[in-house]
């Protein structure tokens, strides 16, 4: 046997006997006095570590604050703007009431809800058809003036001819000189007044209004106002160019009349 | 001087162990101290080396005196071969060897914690102590050489 089996023979018996002595009796903790120092330089490494970390922390935190106060504005303004989307349309619909009730012919209040499939044609979708009552040729108002004619109807779905589409015509009158015209679209976001001879005296602002002549839109609905007289012109009539009072982009509600 | 370098070590160690504990678990540090001086200072010191880690292990454990000492004891002995004409060292039976090393220390640990007084953990939570302290250890193993290596 070597040297070195030798002390580890001695070593292990030595240590088992060790132990054996006390499992019977006190136990033998000969550092234990290196507790006290361990634990407080672990503790003062800890508050180093503590102190150092700290200010990382506290940026975190603040990170993570700020973020969260990011996602809490982005709520409430998400909040505020829809509170504003019901206060407008609060608006609108008390206007539309209102003219409900001035309304002699009224059938329906329509919602749009699409633009008309046909790139072509100026037309919206309302939210009602035949079975709100709405038939083709009713007209659709807002509180502003006409917007246009019921051109195709539904059971539960509608669509409405705009006063821009090209397709569109309706009998007009100027409200100051009483003239008589048509006035049609022109695809764009203005309207032409037709008809209107040479010598008759339009002037840029007049407002036109319904006649009723055509049998087909009741008397005196607000169309538009002139926003430019053309008399240079080679043919018979004026180019007389209209602005509708309904502005088709902002058309949210329609009010249905029948003729 | 160099023995308060080795002080000044131990200390570090000891303290080292308790900062970087992972999930409850303590890291088995000293393993590598005493690993460390039976690899390159012979099994002689090696033995005694790892008795005084062992010995102050066991103190600040608060249970008795032995289970550590023996563990580290024989940890400071066997590491003696791993440089010997019995191994040739190289890299990678280094991190064998230190794995090795923890895995009997551990077993040894808790073996005699189990026969001289009471079993101190079930048998997953030291195998899951086990398994961290050896994940810690072995890839310093790499790096812990022999005197003799070139």
């Amino acid at each position: 046997m070597s040297r070195k089996s030798i002390l580890l023979f001695l070593f292990v018996i030595l240590v088992i006997g060790l132990m054996t002595y006390q499992s019977k009796s006190k136990h033998l903790l000969p550092f234990q006095f290196l507790n006290n120092p361990i634990t407080k330089l672990h503790d003062g490494l800890s508050s180093l570590k503590d102190s150092l970390k700290t200010p990382f922390k506290r940026m975190l935190l603040r990170e993570k604050e700020n973020i969260r106060l990011k996602t809490e504005i982005d709520k409430l303004m998400i909040e505020r703007q829809n509170f504003k989307e019901v206060l407008l349309e609060n608006k609108r619909l008390k206007e539309l009431l209102l003219l409900k009730d001035k309304t002699p012919n009224y059938i329906t209040i329509a919602r749009v809800i699409a633009r008309g499939p046909d790139q072509w044609s100026n037309t919206f979708v309302l939210d009602k058809g035949s079975s709100a009552g709405i038939k083709k040729d009713m007209v659709a108002i807002t509180a502003k003036g006409l917007v246009g004619k019921i051109s195709e109807v539904s059971n539960s779905y509608s669509n409405l001819l705009l006063i821009t589409d090209i397709n569109f015509f309706a009998a007009v009158r100027v409200q100051e000189g009483r003239q008589e015209g048509i006035i049609s679209g022109t695809g764009l976001r203005r309207c032409q007044l037709k008809y209107i001879p040479y010598d008759e005296d339009v002037k840029k602002g007049d407002i036109l209004i319904t006649s009723g002549l055509d049998n087909l839109f009741t008397k005196g609905i607000p169309v538009g106002y002139v926003s430019k007289v053309d008399k240079t012109g080679s043919g018979l009539f004026q180019n007389i160019e209209v602005v509708p009072f309904a502005d088709n982009r902002k058309i949210e509600e329609v009010i249905i009349i029948s003729r | 001087m160099r023995y308060l370098f080795w002080v000044m070590v131990i200390v570090s160690t000891f303290i080292l162990q308790r900062i970087l504990s992972v999930s409850g678990v303590v890291p088995n540090f000293t393993l590598l101290l005493v690993y460390y001086a039976g690899l390159r200072e012979g099994s002689s010191t090696g033995i005694l080396f790892g008795s005084l880690i062992g010995s102050i292990e066991d103190s600040l454990s608060g249970t008795f005196l032995g289970p550590y000492l023996l563990s580290k004891g024989m940890v400071g002995y066997l590491s003696s071969f791993m440089s010997g004409s019995f191994f040739r060292w190289t890299p990678l039976s280094g991190a064998i060897g230190v794995a090795s090393f923890t895995i009997l220390d551990s077993l040894i640990v808790l073996a005699s914690r189990s026969f001289f007084d009471r079993i101190p953990v079930s048998t997953l939570s030291a195998l899951l102590i086990i398994f961290i302290q050896t994940l810690f250890n072995t890839p310093l193993g790499i790096f812990i050489t022999p005197k003799n290596k070139d």
